[in-house]
């Protein structure tokens, strides 16, 4: 842990930006801002989460949704009022209708939960090779879908789970936001980060100085599942109601371009990601409902976000394609702006 | 008994064919390109479009609405290598795969902005929909037609792949691109009649999946493409007879699940297929057929 | 026939040839010599399209062919059997014939050309229906001499056709390509072999650090303290 130091350094500019954003919105903006505010906390764990298994594994993962989607139900089911389940999901399993716990000890539950269903497909993500883990990952995700939308007296199905005791707050994403960027640079510090990305440059090579690629792999799965579900808990705790879509496609699409456009392999890269894409997706979604600009009645473009988010995918593959920031953090960033680089090509 | 045995068994066949037909047209590609292509399910949703629209346009022969189907599937294929994949050719894997991806994403939306997100009635041959005879069992036309169609196909792609240059050249280039070009043999040749073949196998794949469904929406290349891409895990990634293998065994094991399983669990089909599929993977994780990856090999 | 001006190749920021020029006159056998590292196996890929050159030209018979792709240099005559053989592994050996043959559209030449190769290495006719990755090295590297030679090239250029074969195959393959000269084929020969190399060849050019630092008569050049020095200076920067 003696990186430990350096991290908590290099975090506090991102973090102070971060807390000093969710106090400016929360003093000064309208109920509505304050809600997309909120949403970008909570993309934003969810991306960072992402970012600590792809960035450094060098895997793609489009099964992590269902992580999230996993922690939020849990949530829900633990928390809702047992009167309000009784007329929701009055069957449901293991006598959950009549159990009704603290947030806490809720969020605590789910947890585990995403712990052990992580630990468990982490050794079908850590065993196949990179492509087949990939397509995996997103087999992971239509599984997730099938159970949240299936097991109806469980989870309601396509209909929503409401009731859900709204505890959560701007102030408390932003503090979890923070922790995250906090654990993904210690993460992305470490002997083990530091080992997953060169393995993921040359597996043969890794293979033969005897790194355990698939151990290191599933380290990084579990935790950055465990980041994810933080992200649900948020979902769930801050809307009061939960429904299967919010966990499946859409969503995935929408962190895949944050993350890609910032640039997954570094922490600052997935900041940023996050940042302009919430810009961009709101101004798409403006758009997409048919606004008045400068007197022009613009027609109803439904699909347009979905455009945008596949359009920046493609743009940045094709135009740069480690995202906007690379494998570079902010303070190296910094540090590059104050000292010119020397000698530049040696 | 019996009867329903064999009834299921065509169907199981009919299945992974569907499967395979797809799965093969995934290998092709990423055997000669090592392209991850999730924008293939929206091959079949362009056949779908072409189904619908042509019907709208008063074409009433079904041989004609069929060509025309495949045609716009492969001619699709051919269009996205040639407009997206071509910049990214010699990108990593992941790069291949990302860019597929939001290509997929944004042909999705293209559809939704123009058409619309709710299904549109799609217009198959009739006789599909018809019942045969053979030997006293009564079979689904759809079901024994599109299980010889797909070993047709099959069969032709194995004549090609064994007796013409640029068969070799395909088979060859799976391995080792460099060596190939040394030969004359031109890259952009090889990839294109790549992306040919597999929009070709997704166009006739296509029909028979709207001869099922009878509906065409934005969304719906995504489950058979992702149950292709399993199919092509399964069989080992890249190896053209572990595609087709990995195929007829995923829709084989499907249509069992859909028969044991009792009718509560049967929301759970999927997922229990690829949860199965995965433990598999868990205990053979190159595949049935994969070969694992060897020093100077393009690495998986 | 071949002239490389200056040829200038670079790999990222690193150089691996600074400004190479060689010849090669119609009929002779050229060796190109060198230790590991020295830039020759650069420098053959460049010259046949399979890297771009970031500098120079070059020329055969009289055109330039400096930007030329790689699928496109065969056409005009030029061919590379590659470092290591680069058999097609999961093609037969005749399916490796006919792919080498790619560019041409004459079926009965072809078949002629095959017929030709089976009788001067009968073990190839022997294997003609099995995977070329079930033979011999020194069983592979006639294959890939055959092929290349399938799309009836007037220069062809062989890199490191001896690495890793025993002395006697070595001493064949040599062989075989004194013969080719006798029936008019010009070649470019890349060997670390230098000895053997030398015994053959008409004139030879030797490669350190990516720049040809020697060139001369093969006669001149067998045990020259020049073209050791080459090795060894070459070994001694790394």
């Amino acid at each position: 842990m003696r990186h430990l130091g350096r991290t908590l350094a290099v975090s506090a500019l991102p973090v102070l930006c971060l807390l000093a954003l969710a106090a400016l919105i929360q003093t000064f903006a309208e109920p509505f801002q304050v809600r997309l505010a909120y949403a970008f906390f909570m993309n934003l764990v969810l991306a960072l989460g992402l970012q600590v298994f792809m960035g450094n594994s060098g895997v793609v993962s489009f099964g992590h949704l269902g992580f999230m989607g996993v922690a939020s139900y849990a949530v829900a089911i633990l928390t809702i009022p047992v009167a309000l389940k009784a007329t929701m999901i009055p069957d449901a399993p293991f006598g959950l209708a009549g159990v009704e716990l603290s947030p806490l000890v809720a969020a605590l539950i789910a947890f585990a939960l995403v712990l052990v269903l992580a630990f468990l497909s982490g050794f079908l993500v850590s065993r196949l090779s990179g492509a087949a883990a990939e397509i995996f990952t997103l087999a992971l995700l239509v599984i997730a879908y099938v159970v949240f939308t299936a097991w109806i007296d469980l989870t309601r199905g396509q209909r929503s789970l409401y009731g859900i005791p709204v505890t959560s707050g701007l102030g408390f994403a932003a503090a979890v936001a923070c922790v995250s960027v906090v654990v993904a640079r210690l993460f992305r510090d470490s002997d083990l980060g530091l080992q997953l990305r060169a393995s993921s440059e040359d597996t043969l090579a890794a293979r033969a100085m005897g790194v355990h690629i698939g151990r290191l792999r599933h380290i990084a799965w579990v935790i950055s599942a465990l980041i994810v579900g933080a992200a649900g808990v948020l979902h769930a705790t801050y809307l009061g109601a939960i429904g299967p879509n919010s966990f499946y496609f859409s969503q995935t699409f929408l962190v895949m371009a944050m993350i890609i456009l910032g640039g997954m392999r570094s922490v600052s890269g997935t900041i940023l990601g996050v940042l302009a894409i919430s810009v961009g997706n709101e101004i798409a979604r403006t758009l997409e409902s048919g606004p008045v600009v400068l007197g022009v009645d613009l027609p109803e473009m439904f699909g347009l976000t979905g455009f945008f988010l596949g359009a920046v995918i493609v743009a940045t593959m094709i135009w740069r394609r480690d995202g906007i920031l690379g494998d570079i953090e902010f303070e190296t960033l910094f540090r590059r702006r104050k000292a010119p680089s020397k000698g530049g090509e040696a | 008994m019996t009867e329903y045995i064999l009834q299921q068994m065509v169907n199981a066949l009919a299945v992974g064919s569907e499967y395979a037909l797809l799965a093969l047209g995934l290998a092709i590609v990423y055997s000669i390109v090592n392209l991850v292509n999730f924008a293939h399910g929206e091959l079949i949703t362009v056949s779908g479009y072409a189904l619908f629209f042509s019907a709208a346009v008063w074409v009433q022969n079904p041989w004609l609405l069929i060509a025309l189907a495949v045609l716009c599937s492969t001619l699709a294929a051919a269009a996205l290598e040639r407009v997206a994949f071509r910049s990214i050719r010699n990108a990593s894997l992941n790069t291949g795969m990302l860019t597929a991806f939001g290509v997929s994403i944004i042909i999705q939306n293209v559809f939704v902005i123009f058409v619309a997100t709710r299904p549109r009635a799609v217009q198959t041959p009739a006789f599909l929909a018809e019942i045969v005879t053979i030997g006293g069992l009564r079979f689904p036309v759809l079901q024994v037609v599109e299980t010889l169609t797909t070993a047709v196909a099959i069969l032709a792609l194995v004549v090609l792949l064994r007796s013409t240059t640029i068969g070799l050249a395909m088979r060859a280039a799976a391995r080792d691109f460099t060596t190939v070009r040394l030969m004359g043999v031109r890259a952009n040749r090889v990839i294109q009649v790549a992306f040919l073949i597999s929009g070709l196998l997704a166009g006739i794949a296509a029909v028979f999946i709207f001869s099922r469904r009878g509906a065409v929406d934005p969304f719906m290349g995504f489950v058979p493409v992702l149950k292709a891409f399993v199919a092509c895990v399964i069989g080992g990634l890249g190896s053209l007879p572990g595609a087709v293998l990995g195929g007829l065994l995923l829709g084989m094991f499907e249509v069992f699940l859909q028969v044991v399983l009792p009718a509560d669990a049967a929301a759970y089909r999927d997922a229990i297929a690829f949860s199965v599929v995965g433990l598999v993977l868990v205990l053979y994780p190159q595949g049935l057929l994969g070969k694992r990856v060897e020093l100077g090999d393009k690495e998986a | 026939m071949l002239e490389l001006a200056d040829i200038q190749v670079r790999y990222g920021a690193t150089q691996a040839v600074r400004g190479a020029s060689l010849t090669v006159g119609k009929g002779e056998i050229v060796s190109l010599l060198g230790a590991n590292g020295a830039g020759k196996t650069t420098l053959v890929s460049a010259a046949v399209g399979i890297i771009p050159v970031a500098g120079g030209t070059i020329r055969f018979e009289g055109r330039d062919i400096t930007r030329l792709p790689a699928e496109a240099v065969v056409g005009v005559g030029l061919t590379l059997c590659p470092e290591g053989r680069r058999v097609f592994a999961d093609l037969t050996v005749r399916e490796n014939l006919i792919l080498g043959a790619a560019t041409r559209r004459d079926r009965a030449g072809v078949e002629a050309d095959i017929d030709r190769f089976f009788g001067m290495f009968p073990i190839l006719r022997d294997r003609a229906g099995t995977e070329a990755k079930t033979l011999s090295g020194g069983e592979q590297q006639m294959l890939a001499i055959a092929r290349a030679l399938m799309c009836r090239p007037r220069l062809l250029m062989l890199d490191e056709p001896s690495l890793g074969l025993a002395p006697r195959i070595v001493e064949q393959i040599f062989e075989l390509l004194v013969t080719l000269k006798q029936d008019g084929m010009t070649i470019l020969l890349v060997e670390q072999n230098a000895t053997e190399a030398l015994m053959i060849s008409d004139r030879a050019y030797v490669m350190a650090n990516g720049r040809i630092v020697h060139g001369g008569k093969a006669a001149d050049l067998i045990g020259s303290q020049d073209v050791t020095d080459a090795y060894l200076g070459a070994a001694a920067h790394g």
